[in-house]
């Protein structure tokens, strides 16, 4: 009987951290979080796409940026799920695995105060979906606002396979 | 120790391992992820307020709290509220989109019409729900759809008409399948109406003004000197072009033509979730503020229309560029209009003021009226008999509900 009830405890202590840095799982994005972002990708091309459940536009989006990851794995590929609500973290991560971006980097917004998480990625942004910052490899970032055309991120990637050689 | 028993551990600790995630991820949400101070259905857990004021001059509030919908009535201009109602029966995945929120409107007789969304499923296809009291807010009746339509419906607007009517407009996603089906694309989602002659209880079948309208906007709806209903909608224009529109109805059935707000050319295939607002003063002005990112001007603006909504007046920037101005509100009240909107400083969000004694030819200079310091709902504006009120959720400070001083 006790050892039963050591194993239960034990496997109590343990699951839940192991459930929460489980594969795929968007991570909270926070305050200082872009910033941290941005270090963290110093020097690398990356593209940083803001999207959410309920927005329309981004189901069509998401598939697209799937196969735009697999086709440049030399880009590094953030999203951003920039929705709010409770019970999204399961949604969120459905939505990824379908669109195959399941192994991309994924952050979901973790602070209801949505204004400062937008006012510290960029000012302007009144927190509309889908949008896109394409950050170089020298820091300039070029932001799409709504549904980008892969062809103009194609273009861009390729401009940043240039730039090493 | 028998195997019974260790099978009861086993389900017990399985129960544990199941729920304990959920604690956490509930007492996270509660502190940071979650727009709400709490989780229970009292208005200082709520997220969205919507005020009212009945022509006999009491304050009533809807609110979104807890997964549920509730009501209180203030006769002291919001220093004491009544004990709460509750119009839904169970806690429900409410429409909790930055644009969404409870409505409700009263009649001369002191009936009540309310509405409100919620997401019906797991794609997140809402569906809006209708309910009324007849007596007096202390009870209503168990809310149901506003269409037998089960396709998408969002950001419904509601409003009593002089002679008593319901009206009620929403955006509706029903003619996207025909139109697929057809083989045709469909952006956005239709501007659908109804109306009720008893009080809210049932609707006409739901009519359509126009389609192709920007899908994740609030509606704004008031009625002009003659009782009939206008709505400013963010459109699509050709080109993928989001822009705002206005439509008078000639009677309660029949929408008049579409005319444009603002060539603002914000061409984008993506939800601003950011609607306008209208009010209509009693020189029959027609008062329109939005938000916009267009080739042709990008914040808040302002216009007004005294032709009944077929041109407007050049659009008037309002707020500060550089601190974000948003969700723009504005009211035509008994001391002239007002219009309030949000702006954010990297720390904290205040509420700006300006005010018109002109019908909007002139404003006065913004004044900063409220602040917090964390998440809060839109400031909205109301008016009484006398004066014109501020009424603003916030997550950290509770609900301000404070009468716009300064006004001669």
């Amino acid at each position: 009987m006790k050892r039963y009830l050591l194993a239960a405890l034990v496997l109590l202590a343990t699951l839940p951290s192991a459930l929460a840095a489980g594969e795929g799982a968007p991570k909270p994005f926070e305050r200082g979080s872009w910033q941290k972002l941005l270090h963290a990708h110093a020097g690398h091309p990356t593209l940083v796409h803001f999207w959410g459940v309920t927005c329309g536009p981004c189901k069509v989006e998401l598939p697209q940026l799937g196969r735009f990851m697999k086709d440049h794995p030399d880009i590094d590929v953030v999203t951003i799920s920039a929705d709010l609500v409770p019970n999204l973290p399961e949604a969120t991560r459905s939505m990824l695995d379908q669109a195959g971006l399941a192994s991309a980097e994924n952050w979901i917004f973790g602070d209801g105060f949505a204004e400062r998480l937008r006012f510290e990625i960029d000012p302007a942004w009144q927190g509309d979906i889908p949008r896109t910052m394409l950050i170089a490899r020298d820091g300039t970032i070029t932001t799409i606002e709504g549904s980008a055309e892969i062809a103009d991120l194609n273009k861009w990637s390729e401009a940043q396979a240039a730039t090493i050689r | 120790m028998t195997s019974r028993k260790s099978s009861a551990w086993i389900v017990l600790a399985t129960v544990m391992l199941g729920a304990l995630p959920n604690i956490a991820g509930a007492q996270m949400s509660h502190q940071h992820a979650s727009e709400a101070a709490c989780e229970e259905t009292v208005l200082r857990c709520a997220t969205k307020v919507t005020p009212a004021f009945a022509p006999d001059g009491t304050l009533w509030l809807a609110w979104m709290a807890g997964g549920e919908i509730s009501v209180a009535s203030s006769k002291d201009q919001g220093k004491s509220f009544s004990a709460p109602v509750q119009v839904t029966r169970e806690r429900l995945n409410l429409d909790w989109g930055p644009d969404a929120r409870p409505k409700l409107a009263i009649d001369a007789k002191g009936g009540i019409a309310l509405a409100f969304s919620t997401f019906r499923d797991q794609a997140f296809n809402g569906q809006v729900l209708t309910s009324r009291s007849t007596d007096g807010g202390r009870s209503f009746d168990l809310p149901k759809p506003i269409t037998t339509n089960n396709e998408s419906q969002r950001f419904e607007a509601i409003g009593f008409d002089p002679a008593g009517a319901v009206f009620a407009v929403w955006l509706d996603k029903r003619n996207r399948v025909p139109a697929q089906q057809r083989g045709q694309k469909y952006d956005g989602a239709g501007l659908f109406f109804a109306t009720s002659k008893d009080g809210g209880a049932t609707y006409s079948d739901a009519q359509l003004v126009a389609d192709n309208t920007c899908e994740c906007c609030r509606l704004a709806l008031a009625f002009d000197g003659a009782g009939h209903p206008v709505v400013v909608f963010r459109n699509i224009f050709e080109g993928g072009v989001r822009d705002h529109a206005i439509v008078t109805f000639n009677d309660l059935a029949t929408p008049g033509d579409v005319h444009r707000v603002s060539r603002d050319d914000w061409q984008i295939a993506a939800c601003p979730h950011h609607g306008p607002s209208l009010t209509i003063s009693s020189a029959g002005t027609y008062h329109v503020t939005w938000y916009t990112n267009g080739k042709a001007r990008k914040g808040l603006f302002y216009a007004r229309s005294r032709d009944g909504g077929k041109t407007f007046s050049d659009p008037l920037p309002v707020g500060q560029p550089n601190r974000s101005p948003s969700r723009p509100q504005i009211v035509a009240g008994p001391q002239g209009l007002a219009m309030a909107w949000k702006e954010f400083d990297g720390q904290k969000t205040s509420i700006h003021l300006m005010t018109s004694h002109d019908d909007g030819a002139t404003w006065s200079k913004p004044t900063d009226i409220a602040d917090t310091a964390d998440s809060s709902d839109h400031p909205l504006l109301v008016s009484d008999s006398r004066q014109t009120y501020l009424s603003w959720m916030t997550k950290a400070d509770g609900y301000h509900f404070q009468a716009i001083e300064g006004e001669p």
